[in-house]
């Protein structure tokens, strides 16, 4: 049982690896279902990256700014859903003071959607995200997730902006 | 006491203390009391400074960070206030310009002028110290207070409206960049 459990968040143990790896200390979160695998992972492997749950999405991205100008590297993770949330704080705060962060987003809406109020953001988050500036990659599997993450953050915080790696619903709930 | 006078107030007592201000009339005012490298102008995202104080404060908690939001924007993410008082972010002080009205926009009245209370808000998302001020006295001594002891502190400051004569400068990675380099931020 605990090898199966540990094949199915594998993904989860490498988001967090590709966090680390990029730099970043502190994960500011709005949490989903898929997510709760990494923040569990955080939680028992990463003692060094502190957390903070948002209340909104927007909210998340207005902390990880203060938290960049004080000198600390930040993740925001979020659901698909919220990244409608967010809009605003990207395109009139992060973009424009290019304020980077690692952006780290579950999607919902994607193959294997069972839920229709899930399935139009799904389908424009690339979109949106292309058309205000934010660079993203979708980490494919398991074994390349790390490194997809450590990219878009080092990518990020070279670059002084918000870049995104979305964690597809084949990579977080197989078989869904 | 109109937000200007209080703005000019607030920044005679500082130091080297970084002070976010939410956009619109309390960065224009808060640039007319005096430009400082320490101050971050924000020219958009309604109602994160909050949260952007917060983040500064957790990441420095050696510095005291000075916010100026307003009523109007602090009721864009009132959710702000639930997670300061969660974190007990010590080192954090928001003061709201509460004038009753959406300054920036032409004076459209907010909920503050129909009963909703700020401090009351920021006590029940846990924050003890919360205040409410009505004077320049007032303000004076809990501006002091914030400085001295441990928050986060919410100063609801009560201010008339002051119609700002001048603006911040555009050149925003420049005011980040300053700004971090006068708070001793090493490049993340």
């Amino acid at each position: 049982m605990a090898s199966t459990s540990a094949r199915a968040t594998a993904w989860a143990s490498a988001v967090c690896a590709g966090v680390h790896a990029a730099g970043s200390r502190h994960v500011v979160y709005v949490p989903d279902n898929p997510l709760s695998h990494v923040l569990r992972a955080l939680r028992d492997d990463y003692p060094d990256i502190t957390t903070t749950i948002a209340t909104r999405e927007e909210e998340a991205f207005g902390i990880a700014a203060g938290l960049f100008v004080g000198g600390v590297r930040p993740t925001v993770m979020l659901q698909s859903s919220g990244l409608g949330n967010s809009i605003n704080a990207l395109t009139s705060l992060l973009v424009p003071f290019k304020i980077p962060v690692l952006i780290v987003i579950s999607m919902r809406g994607d193959a294997g959607e069972w839920n229709a109020a899930q399935v139009p953001m799904g389908r424009a988050v690339r979109p949106i995200l292309e058309s205000i500036g934010v660079p993203h990659v979708t980490a494919e599997s398991p074994e390349t997730t790390a490194e997809s993450v450590r990219c878009v953050g080092d990518n990020a915080f070279e670059t002084r902006l918000p870049a995104a790696c979305l964690l597809p619903r084949r990579l977080t709930v197989p078989g869904a | 006491m109109t937000r200007l006078d209080a703005t000019k107030r607030l920044t005679a007592q500082l130091d080297k203390e970084p002070v976010i201000a939410s956009l619109g009339h309390p960065a224009y005012d808060l640039f007319a009391a005096g430009d400082r490298p320490e101050n971050f102008y924000t020219w958009g995202s309604m109602g994160l400074a909050s949260s952007m104080g917060l983040g500064l404060a957790m990441a420095r908690p050696d510095l005291r960070v000075f916010v100026l939001d307003g009523d109007g924007s602090l009721l864009m993410n009132l959710g702000s206030l639930a997670t300061i008082g969660w974190t007990r972010a010590e080192n954090l002080v928001l003061i709201v310009w509460d004038n009753g009205e959406y300054g920036t926009t032409g004076g459209q009245d907010t909920a503050t002028r129909h009963g909703a209370d700020l401090e009351a808000v920021a006590r029940a998302m846990g924050m003890t110290t919360a205040v409410t001020v009505r004077t320049a006295a007032e303000f004076h001594a809990a501006v002091a207070r914030a400085k001295s002891t441990p928050g986060p502190w919410t100063i609801v400051a009560k201010v008339e409206e002051s119609v700002p004569t001048v603006k911040p400068p555009l050149d925003y990675v420049m005011i980040k960049q300053r700004f971090m380099a006068a708070i001793g931020t090493r490049d993340a």
